[in-house]
């Protein structure tokens, strides 16, 4: 070794390595960009070159014919911003709580507790009363007063409305805890066969995701109607077709067990 | 040793305190995923404790299992103090404040992201900064290893690096440009969304880091092990090293080979070219020579300890080794599962057969095997081999150890062949519960239930491995001196590309450019490419 020059081309182990891992890169190189592309019909579609680029990963026109793909009008244009779940001011609320007063309490109660089958929206997440309103202001969501309502809310009116609503106390119903007996599968596990994910991953109770409502004690009437609506693809406002694809393979009764679940009461308040 | 003896210590205390509390949440998870158990009710315990097995198993326990070792042969094999003492201190106890703070932040429900943090899941910032405090810790041991063979270098001209340092500067170089990966990741692409200054990531580029990380980081952890084998196991059994050369030559493959090919990980996803999938997946395939080289230098050194013996003929020499010293069964198991997980991983590189396993249960029992199996099991063996001279005891119980062994050893199979079988029939993995109510699934419940006994012999097995040293008694006498295995060719000459590292470092550094360069560069300049965050355990 002593006086041994390693980086010179003299050196048969400098020389051998650097000759190796450049024939052997070289050569890996060559088969996947230009050997297995060449054999793969639609790789060699575009010519050499692009069959190489595609190789490398370089995007094609991915984007250019997705429209024509989709049948239908969009789902949903309301983008999901972490800044909509923010509470909103004392003045936003005031301000909001006039607007409700005057245009929502009648179906959706005083306090946002409906006693006319309407969803309640005490307590609701300030983002999903925003995005569903923008929904039905956008004709994404269909109900006949809704559309009629929504229409006249400037964007201010629609914030202000979900921070009222965010003010007010959540109904709660028992028990607090997801086990065996007290829920059904479906609210704990899902149904991973059936690739339905369980219900407190996103509606509260394991975790709450962005854009999912508060559903304890919603009216009965109104879940069936909801899960019924995805389920014929009559409401089609959630984006992914999140909800459409859970409640697609769902019989109406387990959609029956659900809603019983979501909407019962605590133990002595009746109803 | 001179002065690093409570330093190696400590490294090697926390490091099997951790193993044992994350071996202990590994089995609880086999558990509530079995049969035996109802469906777990929240599945984030599940994640929670999923995370927490990972990030003490990936990242701290091997961790500082190689920089104790490492310490040990500085002085062990260069026979002089350590340089840097303090600053070695100051690596463990950066290393011991990022498991505390990484491990409350995970307990507390704020980081179930998986020790693989998967973005566009994002947990609380002080899981990201308790693992950046580990991997800075260990920057401070790369830091040393290279100034304390610089010293030895420096008093000592002309001559080869003993073998353990040489392995063991490798393992730090590797480790040094390694973490770089997952280092970016951490500071340029996730903390700033975690610390809440934006709201979307580009998960696909943070993959493409993240994998540079994540297979080399295995060859990390496997460095302890091949030193051992290298370095200990001929000593051991009463053999010689067969050949010097090819330690070092399989050393120096490892780092060449090792990084460049991460990803491997990535076959399935769409932001990668398939022509560097292919070229990842060929190079894969060579860092299986370092492994059949090393397979075949400790074979033919155990050899000679079965002919020293009088073993003779082509078998005659197996049955003549030492099947009652440790050592020897540990490298027999070591090998063994080394056989399974590697042709298992050989599936896991090919592009195609990959398609077949990827996500499946298979993977799991994969790196258990090879991780877990073959390189645990020699980090058990250099504890027992190092601990008279770390803590001046007399020799370890025989009987348990190998007990300890045996139990790992059938523990680890069963606990990972049912996860190889029920992979190749679709079972994925990181699921929180199975219906086994569901006739499609029912056949397989039995299989959850064996890696359920399985990992019980480990719990087992891992508790004996902490009791034989915790109990180990003070010696009357002082421990005969250490030393390394002697090669068999006492005048064996070692050519200079094999006695420093500068050409190894630069192949591992062009390489690096050459299959990662282009594709990291693609999806940084690629516009709309992030996705919103997804925050774990809350805002």
């Amino acid at each position: 070794m002593d006086d041994e020059r390693l980086y010179t081309w003299g050196n048969p182990w400098f020389r051998w390595s650097v000759v190796s891992l450049v024939v052997l890169t070289v050569l890996s190189f060559l088969v996947g960009f230009v050997v297995l592309p060449s054999v793969q019909g639609d790789y060699r579609a575009g010519g050499f070159w692009a069959s190489i680029c595609r190789a490398a990963g370089l995007p094609g026109n991915w984007g250019a014919g997705a429209a024509a793909d989709k049948a239908g009008p969009p789902s949903t244009s309301v983008v999901l911003a972490s800044a909509m779940a923010r509470s909103g001011s004392s003045e936003a609320v005031g301000r909001g709580a006039t607007i409700a007063l005057q245009q929502c309490s009648m179906c959706h109660g005083v306090q946002g507790m409906s006693e006319a089958d309407a969803p309640n929206l005490a307590g609701q997440y300030p983002e999903v009363v925003i995005k569903q309103l923008e929904d039905y202001k956008r004709g994404n969501r269909i109900h006949a007063f809704m559309i009629a309502l929504a229409r006249n809310l400037s964007d201010r009116d629609i914030a202000d409305i979900a921070a009222y609503y965010d003010s007010l106390p959540k109904a709660r119903t028992a028990p607090a805890r997801y086990s065996e007996g007290s829920a059904p599968a479906l609210v704990r596990v899902g149904d991973p066969l059936r690739n339905i994910a369980p219900c407190i991953a996103c509606h509260g109770g394991t975790d709450h995701k962005l854009g999912a409502p508060w559903l304890e004690g919603m009216p009965r009437e109104y879940l069936v109607v909801q899960l019924n609506e995805f389920q014929k693809e009559t409401r089609r406002n959630d984006s992914h077709a999140q909800m459409r694809n859970m409640v697609r393979s769902m019989s109406a009764k387990e959609i029956g067990e659900l809603a019983d679940f979501y909407a019962r009461r605590p133990k002595g308040e009746g109803g | 040793m001179f002065l690093a003896r409570k330093l190696v210590l400590a490294h090697f205390w926390v490091a099997f305190a951790g193993f044992l509390l994350a071996i202990v949440l590994g089995e609880w998870q086999m558990y509530v995923r079995s049969p035996l158990h109802e469906w777990i009710n929240n599945p984030e315990h599940y994640y929670r404790s999923v995370t927490a097995h990972g990030t003490v198993m990936a990242y701290v326990l091997p961790t500082l299992v190689a920089m104790g070792f490492g310490y040990a042969i500085t002085e062990l094999a260069l026979k002089r103090p350590l340089i840097g003492l303090r600053w070695a201190w100051a690596g463990f106890w950066l290393v011991v404040a990022g498991t505390v703070m990484a491990a409350a932040t995970v307990a507390s429900g704020k980081a179930s992201v998986l020790y693989t943090f998967y973005p566009p899941m994002i947990a609380s910032p002080f899981y990201y900064i308790g693992v950046v405090l580990v991997v800075v810790g260990s920057w401070i041991w790369v830091a040393l290893m290279s100034i304390n063979l610089r010293a030895w270098k420096k008093d000592n001209p002309g001559r080869a690096i003993p073998l353990a340092m040489f392995g063991n500067v490798t393992g730090a170089y590797l480790w040094a440009w390694t973490s770089v990966g997952a280092a970016i990741e951490v500071l340029f692409l996730i903390l700033p969304v975690a610390l809440g200054l934006k709201s979307t990531i580009d998960a696909g580029l943070s993959r493409v880091f993240f994998s540079w990380t994540l297979h080399a980081i295995v060859y990390f952890w496997l460095m302890p092990a091949y030193i051992a084998f290298y370095t200990i196991v001929p000593r051991a059994i009463g053999g010689r090293l067969y050949s010097d050369t090819m330690g070092r030559v399989a050393f120096v493959l490892f780092l060449v080979f090792s990084m460049p090919i991460g990803i491997h990980h990535l076959f399935a996803d769409p932001q990668i070219g398939a022509g560097f999938k292919f070229v990842h997946a060929a190079m894969t395939a060579v860092v299986s020579v370092p492994t059949l080289l090393t397979v075949f230098t400790i074979v033919a050194s155990v050899e000679i300890a079965g002919r020293l013996r009088g073993g003779t003929g082509l078998l005659g020499w197996v049955k003549a080794l030492p099947w009652d010293n440790p050592m020897m069964l540990a490298v027999a198991f070591s090998f063994v599962m080394l056989g399974f997980g590697g042709a298992g991983g050989i599936i896991n590189m090919s592009y195609q057969l990959n398609e077949s396993v990827h996500n499946t249960q298979w993977v799991t029992g994969h790196f258990h095997l090879i991780f877990g199996g073959a390189i645990v099991i020699m980090y058990f063996m250099v504890a027992y081999d190092l601990w008279p001279q770390l803590t001046q005891c007399g020799p370890l119980p025989q009987g348990l150890v190998r007990t300890q062994l045996w139990l790992w050893f059938v523990g680890m199979l069963v606990l990972s062949m049912p996860w190889h079988l029920v992979g190749l029939l679709g079972m994925p993995r990181r699921m929180a519960y199975y219906d086994y109510s569901n006739p499609v699934l029912h056949p397989q419940a039995w299989t959850v239930t064996a890696s359920t006994i399985g990992g019980l012999l480990l719990v087992i097995s891992a508790f004996l491995f902490v009791y034989v040293l915790a109990r180990a008694g003070r010696a009357a006498a002082a421990p005969a001196p250490y030393t390394f295995s002697r090669t068999a060719h006492a005048n064996e000459r070692t050519p200079a590309a094999l006695n420093s590292f500068g050409l190894w470092v630069a192949m591992m550094i062009g390489l690096t450019v050459v299959n990662y360069g282009y594709p990291i560069v693609q999806l940084a300049v690629l516009k709309d490419t992030s996705v919103p965050a997804i925050t774990i355990g809350g805002p």
